[in-house]
C-alpha cells in the first residue's frame, strides 16, 4: 500500500523532471503514512474511566473519543459519505450545508457551511464526535471546537491512498473497523481494476479544468492530479507545484491536451480551446466535480468515469457512458 | 516632473498656457510609446514565440492571409495575446480618462471610478447578469452599463445637500456607497456556486483573460465616450475655476456636467463588464499627467486615455509574465503601485 502509495509519486514527477525533490517528498509521505500507522497501532483499546480512550487525527493531534460514539457531526460532504458508507447514517446528527449525498443526508440538521460552521449550534447538538476535514481549511476552528470541549477529528486526505487510509481510520473511530476494511478491499479492487486496463497504456494529455474564466487547472500535488495520473493520463499542468494554479491560457494550447475535462456547471467552454486536439477529435467531458473533488467513497466512481473517457478503448465503452 | 508642480486643480494649475503644437506634440510621443509597449506586450508570454513569428501572424491577421507558423501559434498570438494587450489598452484608457474627469467635475483628486464606487456598481450589475440571464446575449454589459450609471446617480443625490453638494460629500458618499455595494457582490460570492465562485470572485480583483467577444463592441463605446469628454474639455476647465464663473462665461453648466458624469460612467462600465474591478488606475494616471503637463483637460484627457493604456497593458504583462505559466492578477499590481501614490495623494492634499 504505502509502496504503491510512493511509486504513484515517483511516476507522477518523473513526468514532471523532478525526480529528487519527488524521492524527498515520498520519503516524507511515506514516513507520515508510517507514523499514522504506528500512532494507530499503539491506541490502547482499553478505555479510560470517563469512558473515552486517546486516538491520534491525521493531522497528529490526539483527541479523546468515546468508544462507540452515537452523536457525530460532520463538518464536510467526503465525510458524510464516508459515514453513510459505513453504515453510520443513523449516528449523524449534523451536516453541512454542502452535504447533498446520499438523499437521507439532506435531512440532517445543518450546522452551516464548510467556511463558517456554526460553533454554537455544534455544541448545541452535544456531538460525542465531530469529524472535519482538512479540504475545507478549518484550522482556526478546530481550535475553536477544542476550546468547547468538543472531541473534533480531521481528516487529511491528500491522494487515492489517502482517502483509502481516511475511510478505515473514521471507521476504527467510531467502532466499525470490520465495515472500514470491507469497503476499503472493495475499492481497492475497482482502483486496481482501473490501473490494471490502463498502466501500459499510451498517457495521453489531459487538461483540467477547475474553472474556465479565469482558467484554473489541477498542479502536480493536487489530488486530482493523482487521478488523471491513475486514470491512465497525464495532466499538462502537472508541473505546477501549487495545487489549483490560475493557469496561462497560453500554455493550456501549447500543451495540445488530448482530453479535456470541464466541470458540470462551468458553463461556457473557452473559445480558444476550439483548435485543440481534444476539441477537434470531440474529446472534451464534463465530470461531476462532486465525483472528484470530495475525498470520500465516491471518488472512486469519479476514477472510473474519468479512465472511461480517457481510454475508451481499454473498456470496451462508447465516448459517452452516461 | 518639476518640484514646484502642484496637484492643484484650481485655475493657477493651468500655468503654462496649452499650445496646439505642444497638445500635439505631446499625444505624438505619447502614442509612439503606447506602440512600442505594444509590440513588448506581444513579444512575450508564457509561451515563447519567436519575434519573426509574432509579426508574420500579425501581418497575416492584418491582410487575412495564412502565416507559415503552426496553429498553436496562431491561436496564442492571434487568439489570446493580441486580443488580450488590446483589452489590457481599452480597459487602462477608460479608466484613466474616467478618474479624469471625475477629478475636473469635483473639483478634487481624490475622483475616481473605483473610489466612487462607479467601478463595484457595474461589478454587481455584471455578476447579477452572469448569476440570474447568463443566457441572454449582452446582458453582461448591459448590466454593468445600469449599475455604473445607477450609482454614479445615487453618489450624486447623496452628495447634495441644501447648499449644492460639496466635492467631499460627494467623496464620501461614494465610498459608502463603495462600502454598501462591495457587501452585496461579497454576499453573491459566498452564495455562488462552487465552480462559479471563482469566476465571481476574479469580478472583485479585476482580471483580463476572459472572453475577448465583447472587446469590439466594448473599443467602440469606450472611444465614444473619450470623444464626448474630450468635447467638453474647455467646458470642464472653466467648470474647474468655479461653477458661478463657468456659468457667468456662458458654460451651460447642468447639461455638461450631466453629459461628462454619463460618459465616464458609461466607459467604466464598458471597461468593468470585460474586466472585473481594477482600482488606482483612474486615480493615478490623471495625476501623473497634472503633475507632468499642467492640470488643461484638452491635455489630461487624451493623455490619460494613451498613458492609462500603457500603464494597465504593463501591469498585465507583469501579471502574466513573472510567474508563468501561473498568472498574478492584476489588481494585486495596479494596487501595489496605486496605494503608495494614493498615500501620497492624502498626505499632499491635507
Amino acid at each position: 500500500m504505502h509502496s504503491q502509495g510512493s511509486i504513484t509519486f515517483k511516476e507522477s514527477s518523473r513526468q514532471a523532471g523532478c525526480s529528487q525533490r519527488a524521492h524527498r517528498r515520498a520519503l516524507l509521505f511515506a514516513g507520515i503514512a508510517l507514523a499514522a500507522m504506528a500512532c494507530t497501532a499503539c491506541v490502547s483499546k482499553s478505555a479510560a474511566p470517563d469512558g473515552t480512550r486517546p486516538f491520534v487525527d491525521e493531522i497528529g493531534r490526539t483527541i479523546q473519543v468515546k468508544l462507540h460514539p452515537q452523536r457525530i457531526v460532520s463538518l464536510a460532504p467526503s465525510v458524510t459519505e464516508t459515514l453513510f458508507a459505513l453504515g453510520l447514517g443513523d449516528r449523524i446528527v449534523g451536516v453541512t450545508s454542502y452535504c447533498d449525498y446520499p438523499v437521507e443526508a439532506t435531512s440532517k440538521e445543518r450546522v452551516g457551511d464548510t467556511m463558517r460552521p456554526g460553533i454554537e449550534r455544534i455544541v448545541a447538538l452535544k456531538p460525542d464526535l465531530v469529524i472535519a476535514s482538512t479540504a475545507s481549511q478549518l484550522e482556526e476552528f478546530v481550535h475553536s471546537l477544542d476550546q468547547a470541549g468538543v472531541p473534533i477529528y480531521v481528516s487529511n486526505p491528500r491522494d487515492m491512498e489517502g482517502v483509502l487510509k481516511s475511510i478505515e481510520m473514521t471507521a476504527e473511530l467510531t467502532g466499525v473497523s470490520e465495515r472500514g476494511r470491507d469497503l476499503c478491499d472493495q475499492l481497492r479492487a475497482r482502483i486496481e481494476a482501473v490501473q490494471a486496463r490502463t498502466d501500459r497504456l499510451e498517457r495521453p494529455r489531459v487538461l483540467f479544468v477547475l474553472s474556465s474564466s479565469p482558467l484554473i487547472t489541477a498542479g502536480g500535488r493536487s489530488f486530482i492530479n493523482d487521478l488523471i495520473n491513475r486514470a491512465g493520463g497525464r495532466s499538462i499542468s502537472a508541473d505546477q507545484n501549487s495545487d489549483y494554479p490560475q493557469y496561462s491560457l497560453e500554455t493550456a494550447v501549447a500543451g495540445r491536451p488530448e482530453v479535456i475535462f470541464l466541470q458540470t456547471g462551468d458553463a461556457a467552454f473557452p473559445n480558444r480551446l476550439k483548435e485543440t486536439p481534444a476539441a477537434t477529435s470531440g474529446r472534451v467531458f464534463h465530470l461531476d466535480n462532486n465525483l472528484l473533488l470530495r475525498p470520500g467513497p465516491r471518488v472512486v466512481q469519479g476514477l472510473e468515469e474519468m479512465a472511461t473517457r480517457i481510454h475508451p478503448e481499454a473498456f470496451g465503452k462508447s465516448e459517452n457512458p452516461e | 516632473m518639476s518640484a514646484t508642480a502642484t496637484v492643484d486643480m484650481k485655475p493657477e494649475g493651468l500655468r503654462e498656457r496649452l499650445t496646439a503644437r505642444r497638445l500635439v506634440l505631446t499625444l505624438v510621443v505619447l502614442g509612439i510609446v503606447l506602440v512600442l509597449f505594444v509590440a513588448i506586450a506581444t513579444a512575450v508570454g508564457s509561451e515563447h514565440v519567436t519575434i519573426g513569428s509574432v509579426l508574420r501572424i500579425v501581418a497575416a491577421e492584418i491582410t487575412g492571409r495564412t502565416a507559415d507558423v503552426t496553429p498553436e501559434q496562431r491561436i496564442i498570438i492571434a487568439g489570446i495575446r493580441l486580443p488580450r494587450v488590446l483589452m489590457a489598452i481599452v480597459v487602462g484608457a477608460a479608466l484613466s480618462v474616467a478618474g479624469g474627469a471625475y477629478q475636473a467635475l469635483l473639483r478634487n483628486p481624490l475622483g475616481d471610478p473605483y473610489i466612487l464606487g462607479v467601478s463595484t456598481g457595474a461589478a454587481l450589475g455584471a455578476i447579477l447578469a452572469t448569476v440570474f440571464a447568463e443566457t441572454l446575449p449582452l446582458s453582461r454589459p448591459a448590466a454593468a452599463f445600469i449599475g455604473a450609471v445607477a450609482t454614479i446617480a445615487v453618489v450624486y443625490v447623496l452628495g447634495q445637500s441644501r447648499h449644492g453638494g460639496t466635492s467631499e460629500r460627494l467623496i464620501l458618499a461614494g465610498v459608502i456607497v463603495n462600502a454598501f455595494l462591495s457587501s452585496g457582490v461579497i454576499f453573491l460570492v459566498t452564495t455562488a456556486s462552487g465552480s462559479r465562485q471563482r469566476s465571481v470572485l476574479s469580478w472583485l480583483i479585476g482580471d483580463l483573460s476572459g472572453e475577448s467577444r465583447l472587446l469590439p463592441l466594448v473599443g467602440l463605446f469606450v472611444l465614444a465616450g473619450i470623444g464626448v469628454i474630450y468635447a467638453n474639455a474647455r467646458s470642464l476647465n472653466l467648470l474647474m475655476t468655479g461653477e458661478e464663473e463657468a456659468l457667468a462665461l456662458g458654460v451651460e453648466v447642468t447639461r455638461v456636467k450631466v453629459t461628462v458624469y454619463l460618459a465616464a460612467s458609461l466607459i467604466t462600465g464598458a471597461a468593468v463588464a470585460v474586466s472585473g474591478v481594477i482600482g488606482f488606475v483612474g486615480l493615478i494616471v490623471p495625476h501623473a499627467i497634472r503633475l507632468a503637463g499642467g492640470s488643461d483637460n484638452r491635455l489630461v484627457i487624451p493623455a490619460s486615455a494613451l498613458v492609462g493604456g500603457a500603464f494597465l497593458l504593463l501591469a498585465d504583462t507583469v501579471a502574466r509574465t513573472v510567474i508563468s505559466p501561473r498568472e498574478l492578477h492584476i489588481g494585486v499590481i495596479t494596487a501595489m503601485i496605486g496605494a503608495p501614490v494614493f498615500i501620497y495623494l492624502l498626505r499632499r492634499t491635507s
